[in-house]
């Protein structure tokens, strides 16, 4: 009796010590788990494919679009970064890519994305004569600062983003301090949302910056503005616009270029053709990412919980980025 | 009979692996429920609670102005002025002045001003909200029983999960700012002053006793006066903490130092870091000596054991 018992023990122990073991065909790597809905349910819907369809072993890495890319070029760590929004680095990574060291294994893995300044639907509403920027732009008293009301309040990126920098560049280039403007830096995400959600759920006038996709603008119904003015050319933007007012003096006028979003690797992956392919082919419809970016507010998701829902509910999605066996090996774990 | 002990010991095992928790479906209604509670109390008060905040807002707001609009050599002698005041020694003011030149040739003046701005204000508002509610606590183990486990929320619950329901009712800036160093800051002012007066040695108060002193009496002249190491250690702790808090300060909103320690942060600009941090540092200090030198010149009297 007792020796059953403990050798129930000794079988249970070690089946719980086989499962732990990955098989180790494809390695180990570190793939970026930047923090905002989208870039977690990437990361955490490639972590289960890559692990339970192609045996791979993964650590998620914590990380903001600056800093891992950073980490990528100078330690080529962490190795994936999936969602990486190229415009605030697209220079340093032309560079990485002319040497070799960081390649891209997608270029749009998510469709209808996009960067821009936002308003709120009361503000279209209340002034249905503003079809532009440029409209939004001549009426600063319509959106007052809450510490200084004689000027308007335009809510931009938080210090340290890439964006930081473009806004405060399109700040000057639309004169918009002379036009009675402050630009408020939100100090964080948090900032960011709390502003625009207050002013949503208030129905007050709110212009800022924001981009799609995200729960936010699904939530509040935030429209997208026209600029008013065209894309002033990728030079004025790469080598002006996007590194801010201290390092260039006279951006010209422009709407905002078109958001780049690639899934960048290192020379490692590079090496990986299975993984290749299936980033390759990873591309989640726009509609579906905001649905799943709803889901995961409306129900507070973390990463991995939302990862396991879209692998459930979106399997025709999922099921064409891989094979039919590694497809079953991936629904068999779930 | 063993199969059967078997899958009995694996399905324990099972029990014993994740703890067994609500059902997923019930955790969320309940989150969604707070939520949705707080988004109608915000929607139906969440104005008159911004006007609440408005005078003070409007206070910030004009002494932020008032110290950037000052030419800096007469900020310079008011700040000499005051550290003269307050620890009449000479090598402190001219090392503040110093640190504050220092740090306009550095070309921090502007977000230093606009810091000390928000904390002066804060730390005062500690101070004279967290004293008589330390005396308070002193006074009663009932209030103390209550008081204390509020302190100890408000020194370990993260700062954003209060601060998002603050934020959603007054938008980001410098009041949602306020209120979180404030939050942050006050306990050991209170903790302080309450542990001081209640180590006030029982004898004596029984002297003031039997000279009829009444509870103001004992309170004013014996009580605090004889805590008062204990009361400017909690002054010293909350300007400690309370510019602790610039940079989380910065993250809702409010100008100051800590918008380039972000900055710094994302990009790793360590030199810019470096200097905002220091700059920080140094506030901190200058404030933290001449209170505590203004502490020591006003337990003077009682000499003997109170060494510089």
């Amino acid at each position: 009796m007792k020796k059953l018992l403990i050798s129930a023990a000794i079988l249970a122990g070690t089946a719980f010590g086989l499962s732990g073991q990955a098989n180790a065909a494809c390695g180990d790597f570190q793939m970026s788990d930047m923090n905002w809905p989208s870039a977690t349910l990437m990361a955490n819907v490639d972590k289960i494919i890559l692990e339970e369809g192609y045996g791979c072993n993964i650590e998620l890495i914590p990380g903001a679009t600056t800093a891992t890319f950073a980490t990528m070029n100078e330690k080529g760590q962490p190795h994936v970064a999936a969602e990486l929004w190229t415009n605030a680095v697209s220079v340093e990574l032309e560079k990485a890519m002319a040497e070799g060291r960081l390649h891209s294994a997608i270029r749009g893995p998510i469709t209808e994305l996009g960067e821009g300044w936002w308003v709120t639907p009361g503000t279209l509403s209340r002034n249905p004569e503003f079809k532009t920027v440029m409209d939004i732009l001549e009426r600063p008293d319509l959106f007052p600062d809450k510490e200084d009301p004689s000027k308007g309040a335009f809510i931009g990126c938080p210090a340290g983003w890439g964006c930081q920098l473009a806004n405060q560049s399109l700040f000057r280039a639309f004169e918009m301090e002379k036009k009675g403007w402050v630009l408020v830096d939100p100090g964080s995400q948090a900032g960011l949302d709390a502003s625009m959600a207050k002013a949503a759920q208030r129905d007050e006038n709110w212009i800022g910056y924001y981009w799609a996709p995200t729960a936010p603008v699904g939530k509040y119904e935030m429209k997208l503005m026209d600029f008013g003015v065209p894309f002033a050319g990728a030079e004025n933007w790469d080598s002006c616009i996007a590194l801010g007012p201290e390092k260039c003096g006279n951006p010209k006028p422009s709407a905002w270029t078109e958001s780049v979003v690639q899934t960048v690797v290192t020379s490692e992956i590079k090496a990986m053709p299975d993984v290749m392919e299936y980033f390759g082919k990873r591309i989640y419809p726009g509609p579906v990412m905001n649905g799943m970016l709803v889901y995961m507010e409306d129900n507070q998701a973390t990463g991995p919980d939302a990862a396991l829902e879209f692998l459930e509910k979106h399997q025709d999605i999922w099921t064409k980025w891989v094979s039919a066996d590694v497809a079953a090996k991936v629904k068999k774990s779930l | 009979m063993g199969s059967r002990l078997f899958s009995m010991g694996v399905k324990m095992l099972d029990f014993f692996g994740d703890f067994p928790d609500m059902s997923r479906r019930d955790l969320r209604d309940f989150k969604l429920a707070i939520d949705g509670a707080f988004r109608d109390f915000s929607r139906t008060n969440g104005e008159a609670i911004e006007a609440f905040f408005d005078p003070l807002l409007w206070f910030l707001i004009k002494l932020e102005k008032l110290l950037l609009a000052m030419p800096w050599p007469v900020i310079l002698v008011i700040v000499a002025g005051l550290c003269f005041l307050g620890s009449r020694s000479w090598k402190l003011s001219i090392g503040a002045v110093l640190s504050f030149m220092l740090i306009g040739y550095f070309g921090m003046w502007e977000d230093t001003m606009s810091t000390i701005a928000l904390i002066s204000v804060a730390t005062l508002l500690c101070v004279a909200i967290g004293m008589p509610l330390g005396i308070w606590m002193a006074k009663s183990d009932r209030v103390q029983s209550i008081i204390t486990p509020v302190l100890d929320v408000m020194q370990t619950i993260p700062i954003f999960v209060y601060l998002l329901p603050v934020l959603m009712l007054l938008g980001i800036g410098k009041v949602p700012g306020l209120i979180a160093v404030c939050v942050y800051a006050m306990p050991p002012m209170v903790r302080l002053t309450n542990l001081g007066i209640r180590l006030v040695d029982k004898d004596v108060l029984e002297a003031a006793n039997a000279f009829g002193a009444d509870s103001k009496q004992k309170l004013f002249g014996v009580q605090i006066p004889l805590a008062l190491p204990n009361i400017f250690a909690g002054i010293n702790q909350t300007i400690m903490m309370a510019l602790a808090m610039v940079v989380i300060a910065s993250m809702i909103g409010v100008r100051g130092l800590g918008i380039p320690v972000l900055q710094a942060i994302q990009n790793q600009y360590l030199a810019l870091g470096l200097m905002n941090g220091l700059a920080i540092v140094g506030l901190a200090i200058i404030f933290d000596r001449v209170s505590q030198r203004y502490g020591k010149r006003l337990q003077q009297h009682r000499g003997g054991h109170d060494h510089d």
